[in-house]
């Protein structure tokens, strides 16, 4: 065997070595309980996922893609059930991205979060969405110009879109999605059963049945 | 050293090629998720549509398909017994140093400022760089007159030439680790 080829062979061995300390040193803990259950199953809700309305009666889950058109169709009918029931329900945003600019959506939605703007955002991606939505290009610029119209510190704003973390929330939220089942978006889970929905009214109907009922 | 250059200047080109296609593919239809997007960081749909994807006002594969076939095409030349002039291979010698700071600026970009990793343009890394190293050592050997330090200096980079690939995939390698380290570590089962 030639020299360099043994040096090669050398320098592959301790970087192979060294990704195996890495990965086992900043390995996720897989808690115990996660292996005895729901674990690979995917989780319906996590303990960092954005809430809009705090109520404690019920809760509702909407697997979203700001991206999708039936998203901003049913978006004024929720801030409806937000603005009257919203201290009764507790109202959880779960991504399901499926189109090109749905992540940079997300993060932008993220990041705003991270400085305590999340809804502020949540509300111009669905108000504006047929600015930015369907074009070709990830809309990156135009997520940082909604950002800098709502006051945020855009340092902080650029770190925390650019942050890999927050894409791991955003694609662990699909992995999830796809867990339990969600094809298509906008995806409703009522007290962890998934909504039938034909129409508009009957999101509101069986939130009403759930709190009334 | 032609068979060398050929294969390595060959796959570059499918690269170029495959890149090229799949840019045409979604300026037909725009909702095309592209063969080469597999994941959020893995996704040339990211790196294609970003202003550094036309770093010279048309799309990056253009240089590469001219650029790779040139290579080839002196690859099979030395192949078939062609020798070349000394200004010939300088010519080489600049094409493949634009071509590696090239590769190193979009590396950067792709890392630092797209934040995704598209998977023809890592083969055009891949294949670069043992041709940059390829094409300079052979040509610092037929430099007359160097000092003799040098000219050890230069038969060491020689004899290890290898290693000096592989070392230099494993620098890029680790670059691409540690800047989407948790976003890979979500992918391990």
């Amino acid at each position: 065997m030639s020299r360099s080829l043994r040096l090669s062979l050398i320098l592959v061995g301790l970087a192979v070595l060294a990704l195996v300390v890495a990965v086992v040193v900043t390995r996720p803990q897989s808690s115990p309980s996660s292996d005895s259950g729901a674990g690979e199953q995917g989780e319906l809700v996590r303990p960092d996922s954005p809430r809009l309305t705090e109520g404690s009666e019920v809760q509702l889950v909407e697997f979203l893609d700001f991206e999708c058109e039936s998203c901003g169709a049913i978006y004024p009918y929720t801030e409806d059930l937000k603005a009257r029931y919203g201290d009764r329900f507790e109202f959880v945003v779960r991504y399901m991205p499926l189109h090109v600019s749905s992540v940079n959506a997300a993060l932008a939605a993220e990041a705003a979060g991270a400085q305590g703007s999340y809804e502020e955002m949540y509300d111009v991606l669905f108000e504006r969405q047929a600015q930015w939505g369907h074009q070709q290009t990830a809309q990156r610029e135009v997520f940082f110009d909604y950002a800098e119209e709502l006051g945020l510190d855009m340092t902080r704003f650029e770190a925390d879109f650019d942050d890999p973390a927050a894409l791991a929330r955003i694609e662990r939220d699909r992995a999830d999605g796809q867990a339990v089942g969600v094809t298509g978006t906008p995806t409703f889970f009522l007290d962890g059963e998934q909504l039938p929905i034909d129409s508009v009214d009957d999101l509101e109907s069986a939130l009403i049945e759930a709190l009334d009922g | 050293m032609g068979a060398a250059l050929a294969v390595l200047a060959g796959f570059g080109l499918l690269a170029a090629v495959a890149l090229m296609i799949e840019r045409v593919a979604v300026l037909v239809d725009p909702t095309r998720i592209p063969s080469c997007t597999l994941n959020p960081i893995l996704s040339c749909s990211s790196v294609m549509t970003s202003p550094q994807a036309s770093a010279f006002g048309f799309p990056n594969p253009v240089v590469g398909i001219v650029g790779f076939t040139v290579v080839l095409t002196t690859g099979v030349a030395v192949l078939a017994g062609a020798r070349f002039t000394r200004w010939y291979w300088a010519g080489l010698q600049a094409g493949v140093t634009f071509a590696i700071v090239f590769v190193h600026w979009l590396a950067f970009q792709s890392l630092y400022r797209i934040g995704a990793l598209c998977p023809y343009c890592l083969v055009v890394w891949a294949v670069t760089i043992p041709l940059f190293v390829l094409v300079t050592v052979h040509n610092l050997r037929q430099v007359p007159g160097l000092p003799p330090p040098a000219r050890r200096a230069v038969d060491v980079a020689h004899e290890y030439r290898t290693a000096i690939v592989v070392g230099w995939y494993l620098l890029i390698a680790t670059l691409a680790a540690q800047r989407f380290w948790d976003y890979w570590i979500t992918l391990l089962p």
